[in-house]
């Protein structure tokens, strides 16, 4: 089993800024709508003999490989991603939310529930806690572009940050703040590195 | 250099002529006008002017360009940066920092280990450009430099330069300023100053090898005769070779010692007051002089203190490292970063700078060759850290730590020709302690 600092590492490498998943949020089904597939997942996807990589393979063929196969044998990492795939799958098991799921971007919702929200909080939580299962709703959304119907991005964002796990664990939350941080500078770094360095006047 | 091979081995991928221009124009100077550009094109496409390798501006903004003038306010910048530095991951978790003595020392080799452990939490990234430090103490080290700092530096100099009386202004039919290199291979590009009426600037490689023949390359800088020339020492002594057709006002040399008979060679060849500036890539210039006296601290964000082994400050007129408390660049507020150099305080400043090794070695045809040709070629192949000496017979024996042996070894000898013999030793810690004495060479006298 990883331990939750490596899942937290590995998601914070993974994704893009909280800001800039939150400015490219649009509307979304509503959050009634998600708890109600979350809380209606099928033991198919809970079997731990299912494996994790076949199971994307089969709901998103056409995306790339999620960061969290590479934990898939942690049951934490496991669970909380085949509940996401279950969201995916349901729009075309049952019938598709209003709007639909953005599954272009469904990879990296898949590894917001399995690497950032699984890692503090047990996936099962989320099909027996009202609370827990609200937070898996609104950070699957978010990841996947979306937000909850009726709700502005701000009002959204703080209805989620109210009720983000990670955040109530300080120690937790400040070694997750250090590895976004990094994360956050390698990228730039790189980016600026592409970009071009500016003029310089003297020798250094 | 007749070897297709050896010439081979000392590609350089990032100095490939346009590998990493990648901005429009409007990117690169965004509040220049049309004619701002025409000037840029004709130092561009000159017929006399060398294969530039790469294209960057200054990227300001219009509200940049105005703010770049002016030299960072100095009072209280202190506190403020103290508080921006425990607002880093490196000092977070830190208890009772409350004063400048109580930050422990930090080192290059900290930098490199966690850079992003330097950079507030709270640091505004979209001033971020990329900067790479050579450094002196081996590996290369990613910096994120702020516009606006890198900006401000031209002002720094200017200002410098009207200390001893020189006036720059802008002048459209000069160039505004020629930052020298002498290397084998660089980045090169001409460049306009936004915050100085869009003046022209360039950085210009003066080997033979850039130009089209020699005849181009001094009708293209009689054309350009910029105001202000800067560079390493070894660059503006080559620039000297080139005194009938260049007049500038003053020229600055940075990075390397300038010793006392190289500057006076200098002033009397290029007829113009000469500036060392001392200073390192991640803390931005600390200290100048005009003459060959004592360095003095420049009045800006930074605060020197000379310190010894156990960290304690040695007392006035005993050498010590060099420690920099450095806040021009809001990107990496430095606390109590030791250089690697060392000096006495004196009254005037800072005496007696020992660090930074200007050597040229000789190439078994005759050629000079300075160490930074031979720093680019390691670097590039991964070492970490290094001794390089030539005996007086030319032989060159390096030390390496890290690294790709058989690239290196093949980029000495193609730089210098001769008997190379190129071995690796275990850690940084078995180059000996303090700061190494990098290059030596026993081959002389050059000139």
């Amino acid at each position: 089993m990883a331990d939750t600092e490596t899942l937290l590492q590995a998601w914070a490498e993974r994704a893009s800024t909280d800001d800039e998943a939150w400015a490219h949020t649009v509307p979304g089904p509503s959050l009634d709508a998600v708890t109600a597939r979350l809380a209606s997942v099928p033991r198919d996807f809970l079997d731990e003999r299912v494996s994790l990589p076949a199971l994307f393979g089969d709901i998103l063929p056409a995306v790339a490989a999620p960061a969290c196969l590479a934990f898939a044998d942690d049951a934490r990492v496991r669970t909380g991603a085949a509940i996401a795939l279950w969201l995916v799958a349901a729009d075309d098991l049952i019938e598709p939310l209003d709007p639909p799921l953005n599954t272009a971007r469904a990879g990296v919702a898949v590894d917001a529930l399995a690497l950032r929200v699984a890692s503090v909080v047990d996936p099962a939580t989320w099909l027996v806690d009202d609370e827990r299962r609200v937070e898996a709703a609104r950070t699957f959304l978010l990841w996947d572009g979306l937000r909850p119907a009726g709700e502005d991005a701000a009002t959204a964002r703080a209805l989620l940050d109210a009720c983000d796990s990670l955040a109530r664990d300080r120690a937790m939350a400040a070694a997750y703040e250090g590895h976004r941080h990094r994360a956050e500078i390698a990228r730039r770094l790189q980016e600026a590195r592409q970009r071009e360095a500016a003029a310089r006047y003297s020798a250094e | 250099m007749g070897d297709p091979d050896l010439a081979g081995a000392l590609a350089l991928e990032e100095y490939r002529p346009g590998a990493s221009a990648v901005l429009a124009d409007v990117e690169r100077w965004p509040t220049a006008s049309s004619s701002d550009l025409d000037r840029l094109r004709h130092w561009r496409t000159h017929p006399d002017a060398p294969a530039w390798t790469h294209a960057t501006g200054d990227r300001l903004t219009a509200a940049q360009t105005v703010r770049v003038r002016m030299p960072l306010p100095l009072e209280g910048w202190l506190d403020a940066h103290l508080a921006a530095a425990r607002n880093t991951l490196r000092y977070r978790d830190v208890p009772a920092l409350d004063t400048l003595a109580d930050f422990p020392t930090v080192t290059r080799a900290d930098l490199a280990a966690d850079i992003a452990a330097f950079v507030p939490l709270d640091a505004d990234l979209d001033r971020m450009v990329h900067g790479t430090s050579s450094g002196s103490t081996g590996a290369a080290l990613q910096i994120p430099d702020d516009v606006e700092d890198v900006a401000r530096t031209f002002h720094l100099l200017r200002d410098l330069a009207s200390r001893l009386g020189v006036r720059i202004e802008p002048d459209r039919g000069r160039m505004v300023l020629a930052n020298l290199v002498h290397q084998r291979e660089a980045f090169t590009y001409v460049s306009l100053v936004s915050s100085f009426a869009h003046t022209v600037m360039a950085r210009v490689n003066l080997h033979p090898a850039s130009w089209p023949d020699a005849a181009s390359r001094r009708r293209f800088l009689a054309e350009a005769d910029p105001q202000i020339l800067s560079g390493h020492p070894t660059s503006l002594e080559a620039a000297c070779d080139l005194r009938d057709v260049l007049h500038p006002k003053v020229a600055f040399s940075s990075a390397m010692e300038l010793s006392a008979p190289l500057r006076a060679r200098i002033e009397d060849a290029l007829q113009c007051p000469v500036i060392d500036l001392y200073g390192l890539h991640e803390t931005r210039p600390i200290a100048w002089r005009p003459d060959a006296g004592p360095f003095r601290v420049l009045e800006r964000r930074v605060l020197v203190e000379l310190l010894d082994a156990d960290g304690c400050a040695v007392p006035d007129g005993e050498v010590g490292e060099i420690t920099v408390t450095a806040g021009e660049n809001l990107l990496l507020p430095l606390v109590r970063y030791r250089t690697g150099d060392f000096a006495r305080r004196v009254p005037e400043g800072l005496a007696d700078l020992e660090g930074r090794a200007h050597v040229v070695f000789r190439a078994a045809d005759g050629r000079r060759v300075p160490s930074v040709d031979l720093t680019q070629q390691l670097q590039a192949h991964g070492a970490l850290g290094w001794l390089v000496a030539q005996d007086a017979a030319g032989a060159v024996r390096a030390r390496i730590v890290g690294g790709d042996t058989t690239a290196i070894d093949a980029a000495l000898r193609a730089l210098l020709g001769g008997e190379v013999r190129v071995e690796q030793i275990g850690t940084l810690a078995a180059l000996g302690e303090g700061k190494p004495r990098r290059y030596t060479t026993e081959r002389g006298p050059l000139g």
